[in-house]
């Protein structure tokens, strides 16, 4: 008896399995459907020669690893479904604002298609800079659903300071929420900031699209892409507070401030070094959107493990000599470059500790050292001067730690031995090390 | 697993179950039997746990969804939900139109639409349009009927209004001075009564549809020359038509959506909205071959003129080789027509917060929308600056495209401009030829970015400053000796008449007769010869094959010039220093050309046409040109004429009128 009910136990749990088997297979086929929504959307987006390019994170990992592959065989046929098959929820093409003509059109045709759409718009940051001036919003993302797969559209423009700008994805109040698993989405949690890439075209699964010609670093891009957009709104209340200086002179610095730092950052970039806008540089990227008038020098942050023994002769040859270098490498180490009647260009170099960074600063004729301590920070990407640069994410706290809580206000007479809020003495030079640690040209 | 399932075929045998047969047959493999089950078991498990683990994915992810769906994608400034306008249903218009002296007031269903009791403004005829079947306004216009010719403004008015529409007229103060025959005719035609016979400060009210009903009329006759009509206050009711009988039956294209859009707002544009035969909106011309400014931005800058900028925008997006992808109209204030016509030709449009007042508005305005061309185009090297009172000439973007390498390379250039100020009818002859100026003409004009980004955004006048953005553009510090590059014959045409610094006298005497280029395709003479170095070698090259005229006769008659074509003649006047300009002033009133302030000059060298002849002026000894004077030859001097006391505040005052 006992022998039977195992028998019919074990037979009703194979039937229940293969229900299971059965469910199993529809989302096979499920998975097998995205391809076909992908497929579809082409077709749409070719129909209107719009042209998109493929910058879905995952496809294009996928992507990468076979990226000699598919560069070398353009029609390549590929039996399976390898990329576009993979299980995910979307899949993220980009469009490039300038290269296409918004049409009213193309929506019509999704629809008939069986697209539903959204279409995300806000404010056109490239004029928020500008006083009271209101243009008419711009798209920047479009999902189109059809079934359950469904497709990010992100929409690119170009910024000045040479470089791709997607807008932040935010629902305004009457829209769905559940239209999409929004959480999901891959772009639009933040804005961000591109360099302009080549675009390659391929057959991936039998399917033609453009790709970033180098995939491997346009991903690498996708995680440090953060994009933070100055306070022109908070600037302009400080201006009408302050009022700005347009005297001859400080339009003479600004002017000389804004070259030196795009030679800066052409010579650290070509080096691969990354660096932000650090103290007085980045007070005025925060406050005011702008190089402070009074402040006489740039100056950039760099993390001392992305220092190399380059970047003292790639400045020289850029034309910018070196001015002073304090401190080494294991220590506060501290280098300005300066042109003759020219700003000078200061590099401080920032040392991570567990729960800090700081950075170090000497006095040449005491031989006495200070250290400035800011939180953890990361880098992000904004706009200033008409160029694409990094600044400290947490700005408002590397800020404050350096200026302290009334950094607002500005103060003209600056000593960087005892005015920052940050600074703390850290002894002296070795006198032996002095002629290593202290040098002056 | 077929071993699993029931095998059919094998019948029961007697009373036996096919059950027990099944089983029978099992046990005797049992070996195949225990393999079977233990794989059936491990089999089920694993499915039994990737499907748990499948369901438990899905409801946590839709939990989560649930959860914070997409709290970081809100948008945070949770914008007070739009009010949805109420679905008028209405039938019934309530109109009230009232008509005095000093005041006029239109209301709309309890909304005043109209209201004017301004003194020493607004006399005349007012006309208001209604949308037959919205009861929006679509058009207001004033006609100061007291005045001459204003009459005929109306009658060209009222004839492009289309049928249908709704038509309020009110008289403030008077309206009837030189309201002649025609317009009185046309009046009458729309239903009035009274019209034919309104005299000197008469009251008059009447609304009624154009080519239809009239809906009433209150007139109130001025009992003597001294005294104005009683105000009179008419009310009525309008009944409303359906949507459908308001629109025409355009085919249902992206362009006709538009203008339908366009049409249901707006009326006063004549035939782009007509029903039968529209005129097209959009005009395809010609692309041009190696177009070097495709991809340069074009500022419009506009302000409140609509009419100005249709007239403006058709003739930008006419002219070869135009690139609307790439025009920008940038509006001084929050007015509702003039984003309806830019809307109309699908182009963009942003509107400026006005700032500051009179001159220093404009100056601002022209700030920003400069700034935010750049912004807008980060890759440009160059903007293409126009206004809205400018007609563009067919060519002048091949005036460009050819040009604006000079522009690029020549480190000693200013801007080029598509105007020429002293290229009058009888001044300007050859469409190939250009200049080098001194004088920054401006309407219609290319900016360097590095120019405007380097030099003049960050000392650009601040709000409280009243000045002209060009006048100060055209002061020493900004222009540091550069030069403009202009056309012979202007590639722009300046219509407005209204304006901040413009009035009808004026037009007519400064711009009416300006030359303006028609032909289409023009191949340029000798572009190279415009760089600085060229330049003076072409002077020196010209002045030397160019015949002394007689200096014993009077520069202003026509016979100081022989009745010749195609040559090339100098004249030498007195210029005691560089801004020594009291002859050629003299000399400019007497030729009719821009005698405002000075403008054209090239190192104390103007160059024009008369009767068909280049016609060269040289200022001695001031001019480093001086030395092709003949020594037998003395330099003319004109005096200017007595009196100038009270006019020597003119040309500074004048001067920016030219904006």
């Amino acid at each position: 008896m006992q022998k039977i009910n195992r028998n019919v136990v074990l037979a009703l749990l194979s039937l229940t399995s293969l229900v299971f088997l059965l469910f199993q297979l529809c989302y096979y086929k499920f998975y097998l459907s995205q391809k076909h929504v992908v497929r579809k959307f082409l077709g749409l987006i070719s129909s209107h020669n719009i042209p998109v390019y493929l910058i879905d994170p995952l496809i294009l990992g996928l992507v990468d690893k076979d990226i000699e592959q598919i560069r070398s065989s353009p029609d390549g046929p590929s039996p399976e479904c390898k990329y576009f098959c993979a299980p995910r929820d979307f899949t993220t093409f980009a469009l490039l604002d300038k290269t296409w003509k918004h049409e009213v059109d193309l929506f019509r045709t999704a629809e008939k298609m069986g697209f539903q759409w959204l279409k995300i718009i806000n404010k056109d940051p490239r004029l928020d800079g500008m006083d009271d001036l209101s243009g008419m919003e711009i798209p920047l993302h479009y999902i189109f659903k059809l079934a359950s797969h469904a497709i990010h559209l992100v929409v690119f423009y170009e910024r000045s300071g040479n470089f791709l700008w997607h807008g932040p994805l935010r629902l305004k109040q009457h829209m769905d929420r559940k239209f999409v698993p929004f959480r999901k989405l891959h772009f639009g949690r933040y804005p961000g900031a591109y360099e302009k890439t080549e675009l390659l075209l391929v057959s991936i699964d039998a399917l033609k699209v453009q790709i970033p010609k180098n995939p491997s670093s346009f991903l690498e891009e996708v995680s440090h892409s953060r994009f933070l957009e100055c306070r022109y709104r908070e600037a302009r209340a400080f201006f009408q507070l302050y009022s700005d200086d347009a005297s001859l002179d400080a339009v003479e610095f600004r002017k000389k401030a804004k070259s030196l730092l795009h030679l800066a950052a052409l010579t650290l970039n070509n080096l691969g070094v990354n660096f932000w806008l650090s103290s007085g540089t980045c007070l005025g990227w925060y406050r005011q959107c702008n190089i402070i008038p009074h402040s006489k020098d740039v100056d950039l942050g760099i993390f001392i493990r992305d220092y190399k023994a380059d970047i003292i002769p790639a400045f020289q040859k850029a034309g910018l000599p070196l001015k002073h270098k304090f401190g080494k490498v294991e220590d506060s180490l501290e280098l300005s470059f300066q042109r003759e009647d020219d700003v000078k260009l200061d590099i401080f170099f920032f040392y991570e500790e567990d729960d800090h960074i700081w950075n170090g600063g000497t006095q040449a004729k005491s031989g006495k050292k200070f250290k400035y301590l800011f939180p953890k920070f990361t880098l992000c990407w904004t706009e200033f001067v008409e160029l694409k640069v990094h600044v400290p994410c947490e700005t408002l706290q590397y800020v404050e730690a350096n200026y302290g809580p009334e950094w607002k206000v500005p103060v003209k007479t600056w000593d960087w031995k005892s005015s920052p809020f940050n600074v703390q003495d850290n002894g002296v030079w070795p006198i032996d090390e002095w002629d290593n640690v202290i040098q002056i040209y | 697993m077929e071993e699993w399932k029931p095998n059919p075929t094998v019948k029961p045998h007697k009373k036996r179950s096919w059950y027990l047969a099944w089983k029978y047959k099992l046990m005797n493999q049992r070996a195949l039997r225990k393999l079977c089950q233990t794989g059936a078991v491990l089999f089920l498990l694993v499915t039994v746990i990737v499907n748990i683990k499948l369901i438990l994915d899905t409801r946590r992810a839709a939990y989560e969804e649930e959860e914070e769906s997409a709290q970081d994608y809100d948008d945070e400034m949770l914008n007070v939900e739009v009010p949805r306008h109420p679905v008028n249903n209405k039938k019934v218009l309530d109109v009230e139109v009232y008509s005095s002296r000093s005041k006029v007031y239109v209301a709309v269903d309890g909304t005043t639409v109209l209201e004017d009791e301004a003194r020493e403004q607004g006399r005349g005829i007012h006309v208001i349009v209604l949308n037959q079947a919205t009861g929006h306004v679509m058009a207001k216009r004033v006609f100061d009927t007291y005045s001459p010719h204003e009459d005929e403004a109306m009658v060209l008015f009222l004839n492009m209004v289309a049928r249908g529409r709704i038509l309020i007229f009110t008289i403030k103060d008077e309206g009837s001075f030189h309201l002649k025959e025609t317009a009185k005719n046309v009046l009458k035609s729309l239903g009035s009564q009274v019209a034919p016979f309104l005299s000197w400060r008469d009251m008059w009210t009447f609304v009624g549809k154009k080519g239809g009903e009239v809906y009433g009329e209150k007139h109130a006759k001025s009992p003597a020359l001294s005294t104005w009509g009683d105000p009179v206050l008419l009310k009525t009711e309008v009944h409303l038509t359906s949507v459908e009988d308001a629109e025409c039956h355009w085919p249902d294209t992206e362009l006709n959506r538009r203008r339908r859009r366009f049409c249901s707002k707006v009326e006063g544009y004549g035939s782009v909205c007509s029903c039968k035969d529209p005129t097209p909106i959009e005009f395809n011309p010609d692309p041009l071959k190696d177009n070097k400014v495709f991809d340069v931005p074009v500022a419009v800058i506009a302000g409140n003129r609509p009419n100005y900028l249709y007239r403006m925008l058709r003739s930008l997006l006419s002219a070869q080789g135009v690139n609307p992808q790439m025009i920008t109209v940038f509006i001084d204030g929050y007015y509702e027509e003039p984003m309806d016509v830019v809307e109309l030709f699908g182009l963009s449009g942003i509107q400026h917060t006005p700032i500051s007042i009179k001159n220093a508005r404009v100056s601002q305005h022209y700030k920003a929308s400069l700034t935010a061309t750049f912004n807008l185009f980060p890759d440009a090297k160059f903007a293409v600056v126009l206004e809205e009172d400018l007609d563009i000439s067919v060519d002048f973007f091949s005036f460009l495209s050819q040009s604006i390498h000079l522009l690029a390379e020549d480190e000693s250039l200013y801007c080029i401009s598509a105007w020429n100020d002293q290229g009058y009818e009888h001044t300007a002859e050859d469409p190939s030829l250009l200049y080098r100026v001194e004088t920054m003409p401006g309407l219609g004009w290319v900016l360097r970015k590095s120019l405007y980004k380097d030099e003049l955004e960050p000392k650009w006048p601040t709000p409280e400053k009243l000045w002209d953005w060009d006048m100060w553009m055209r002061m020493p510090e900004q222009r540091k000796g550069r030069e403009c590059i202009i056309p012979d014959i202007s590639r722009s045409y300046h219509f407005g008449i209204v304006g901040l610094n413009m009035n009808g006298y004026f037009h007519e005497a400064y711009f009416k007769k300006h030359k303006f280029n028609t032909v289409p395709n023009v191949q340029l003479k000798n572009v190279e010869s415009l760089r600085k170095d060229n330049y003076e070698t072409e002077i020196h090259r010209l002045l030397g094959e160019a015949e002394v005229l007689d200096h014993s006769k009077n520069p202003c008659e026509d016979s100081f010039v022989p009745d010749t074509e195609g040559r090339v003649y100098v004249m030498f006047i007195r210029m005691e220093q560089e801004a020594d300009f009291t002859t050629w002033t003299q000399l400019a009133k007497c030729l009719h050309i821009w005698d405002l302030d000075v403008r054209g000059n090239h190192k104390g060298l103007w160059r024009l046409f008369r009767k068909k002849n280049h016609f060269l002026v040289v200022g001695v000894p001031a001019s480093p040109y001086s030395s092709k004077k003949p020594s037998s030859v003395t330099p003319i001097f004109m005096e200017p004429p007595a009196k100038e006391e009270g006019a020597v505040a003119v040309p500074a005052v004048a001067a920016a009128e030219q904006t």
